[in-house]
């Protein structure tokens, strides 16, 4: 009988030692990318490339995973936006096509176990379902690779990318007031501009300037119009808005973007029992919150774990951007972080839900093993069965890692402006956040030069 | 000591639930990878991987065009023409949403080769072309544009050119993609702009 105790101790420790390994092991996503965030915020984003590289268990930054599916989908897009901030763009085209594919693959995917899994184990065992800002975001963020690269082909393409997740959003999600259209729009619009489409570029602007006016885009869209056959209202007042000033032929466009800031990240937050069935009331049933308030007034479990949006970072940051040494007027077409904490409040209530939905199943399958473990302990069934039934728990508990998985390498906001100059060389100096970058450029007759910065702290 | 032991056999039933749970827990994918080649397997070849081109499409719509082509007009003219008719390939324009340049190359390629095997026109190399592209486009450093096209069978000294474009119709639902590609081949007389001949071929792919 000593020895059964002994085995019986032995199964305690174990549990003990094994809960606290996973546990250690396990810190969710946020845990991956900690690394990368802290060595962002010292602006150093070599390091926050080696951060990632390590994580996705590759040498360099040129090397893609061997298989880019689940979690590395994500460290890939976050790569991608790094590569972006230190002006490796064909690098940054590259993951971006490859992340882009993969959170496609993903999202059209069905598989019972992620389902299964998010009900039993952790939210974090689902697949990955990217919010609509992130998927528009892939696109219009790739754009600017290819327009930076003078790639207008490549563009177009991502463009067309673009137009079809937004008619997917419109006509199935039934979602089109997204902000980050607008940010699609104007690249967009300036891709096909440049390309000699007239009525697409139109169709772009049109659709940017249903979230803002933006007067940096007046004279082009003047101009279109003169010789395009689409016409909105929208158009036609911004074209009102600027001067008759016939285009001079010995120009060439300058387009500036500058994202600064990070937007808010999840983090996995322990909150008491009571609080989350507050936060989650109207997402839980009957049922489980009157299971939920027994555990609770039983003192069994009081806390539950679960993802939340941490602070954001660098919103309030002000840009600047200066051509020849003279300002340029810069606008604000994209906040991130408000579609963030927006995308975020729309699934809140759902994910302290089924956290809370787990933990009764958790107790339940604690429950029914140290039952099993009673009947068959023979005199110490008791012991045996407890410890069992807090095995069962401890290792559910230490599975369920909350989910805070998400592309956390965008920028908090951006900003743009569109500047006409007279063929020839010219000095183009942008900052935001401490990070700057400083370039000489030839812009010739009736072509283009599109300059961005990506300030990530 | 045999009642231990009985003791130890009826706990291995709820520890074998334990460990089933922790190794759920841990459901982690593990699997080796293998590479293979084509030659040794052929059915490789065969899967759809994604919604961009693949060689079997590649293969499927050029074929498709050029056994049109063989039995057009334009190549009868071509086959008695003496001395032979100069002919450009120019590139093909990506009107889809996939990133199929790669692919629109291999295409160019596998044409020419079809015309110089076919023995009955005098290509222009790409190199040349190239060099002349950049010579027209001038500040634009050579990057190609659909629209000077015909400036460049001009300046290339050609009678005809070879061209053509792949457009796309991309649909999304909630639980598929669908990319419905369309290609045109062109066979287009520089002097005056004509179509000499022109078929098109269909690849449709979808995700789901």
């Amino acid at each position: 009988m000593r020895a059964l105790a002994r085995l019986a101790r032995a199964v305690a420790a174990a549990s003990i030692a094994g809960g606290a390994l996973f546990l250690g092991g396990c810190g969710g996503h946020e845990a991956r990318t900690l690394r990368m965030r802290t060595a962002l915020d010292e602006g150093d984003s070599k390091a926050a490339l080696a951060a990632v590289n390590e994580e996705l268990e590759v040498k360099s930054s040129k090397e893609l995973p061997t298989e880019v599916v689940g979690d590395n989908a994500l460290l890939v897009l976050d790569r991608a936006s790094i590569q972006q901030s230190i002006l490796a763009f064909d690098d940054s085209k590259r993951d971006f096509q490859a992340a882009d594919k993969a959170i496609d693959m993903l999202d059209l995917s069905k598989s019972s176990l992620d389902a299964i899994g998010t009900w039993v184990f952790s939210d974090s065992a689902g697949k990955y379902i990217a919010p609509p800002h992130e998927k528009l975001l892939i696109n219009a963020l790739n754009m600017l690779n290819y327009l930076e690269t003078g790639d207008l082909s490549g563009a177009k393409v991502e463009a067309r990318r673009l137009s079809v997740m937004t008619r997917y959003m419109r006509d199935v999600l039934k979602e089109s007031d997204n902000g980050m259209l607008a940010l699609g729009g104007v690249l967009a619009g300036f891709a096909f501009e440049k390309s000699g489409d007239t009525d697409e570029a139109l169709r772009y602007y049109d659709e940017a300037l249903a979230f803002g006016a933006y007067p940096a885009l007046a004279p082009a869209v003047r101009e279109l119009l003169a010789r395009g056959n689409y016409s909105s209202p929208r158009l036609t007042a911004l074209a009102q808005s600027t001067g008759d000033t016939p285009a001079d032929p010995d120009t060439g466009d300058v387009l500036i973007v500058i994202g600064h800031g990070r937007v808010p990240h999840k983090i996995a937050e322990r909150v008491p029992i009571g609080l989350a069935l507050t936060l989650a009331a109207g997402h839980v049933h009957g049922p489980d919150v009157a299971a939920a308030n027994k555990l609770a007034a039983q003192g069994l479990v009081t806390w539950i774990n679960f993802p939340r949006l941490a602070p954001g970072q660098g919103s309030y940051a002000t840009p600047s951007a200066q051509l020849d040494g003279r300002y340029v007027e810069l606008s604000q077409v994209a906040d991130v972080s408000r579609e963030v904490r927006r995308a975020w409040e729309r699934i809140e209530g759902r994910i302290i839900a089924s956290a809370i939905t787990r933990m009764i199943a958790r107790y339940a399958a604690g429950s029914a093993v140290g039952a099993v473990g009673s009947a068959a302990g023979g005199k110490n069934g008791d012991l045996i069965g407890t410890l069992l039934s807090l095995f069962t728990q401890a290792a559910l508990t230490a599975a369920d890692t909350p989910d805070t998985r998400s592309w956390e390498t965008l920028p908090a906001r951006v900003v743009f402006g569109r500047v006409r100059l007279p063929a020839g060389r010219h000095t183009v100096a942008v900052g935001a956040r401490g990070w700057s970058r400083r370039e000489e450029f030839v812009v010739q007759k009736g072509a283009f030069k599109v300059v961005s910065l990506m300030a990530l702290n | 000591m045999s009642r231990l032991f009985r003791n130890v056999a009826r706990l291995a039933t709820p520890l074998a639930l334990v460990g089933v749970v922790a190794l759920g827990a841990l459901a982690v994918g593990c699997g080796g990878r293998e590479v293979v080649r084509g030659s040794q397997e052929p059915s490789i070849d065969n899967a759809a991987m994604s919604t961009g081109l693949d060689k079997e499409d590649i293969q499927r719509m050029l074929h498709e065009n050029l056994n049109n082509l063989r039995a057009a007009p334009i190549m009868n003219q071509w086959r008695t023409q003496n001395p032979q008719a100069t002919v450009a390939i120019f590139p093909f324009a990506n009107t889809t949403s996939e990133h199929i340049d790669s692919q629109l190359d291999a295409i160019l390629s596998e044409t020419e080769s079809w015309l110089i095997e076919s023995q009955v026109v005098k290509l222009i190399s790409r190199e040349r072309q190239n060099a002349m592209i950049a010579e027209v486009e001038g500040g634009r450093s050579g990057v190609f544009n659909q629209a000077s096209v015909p400036k460049y069978g001009r300046q290339l000294g050609v009678k005809y050119y070879v061209t053509g474009k792949v457009q796309a119709a991309d649909e999304r639902s909630e639980d598929a993609r669908r990319v419905q590609y369309f290609m045109f081949m062109q066979v287009i007389e520089v002097e005056t702009s004509a179509i000499v001949w022109q078929h098109k071929a269909y690849v449709t792919k979808m995700v789901r």
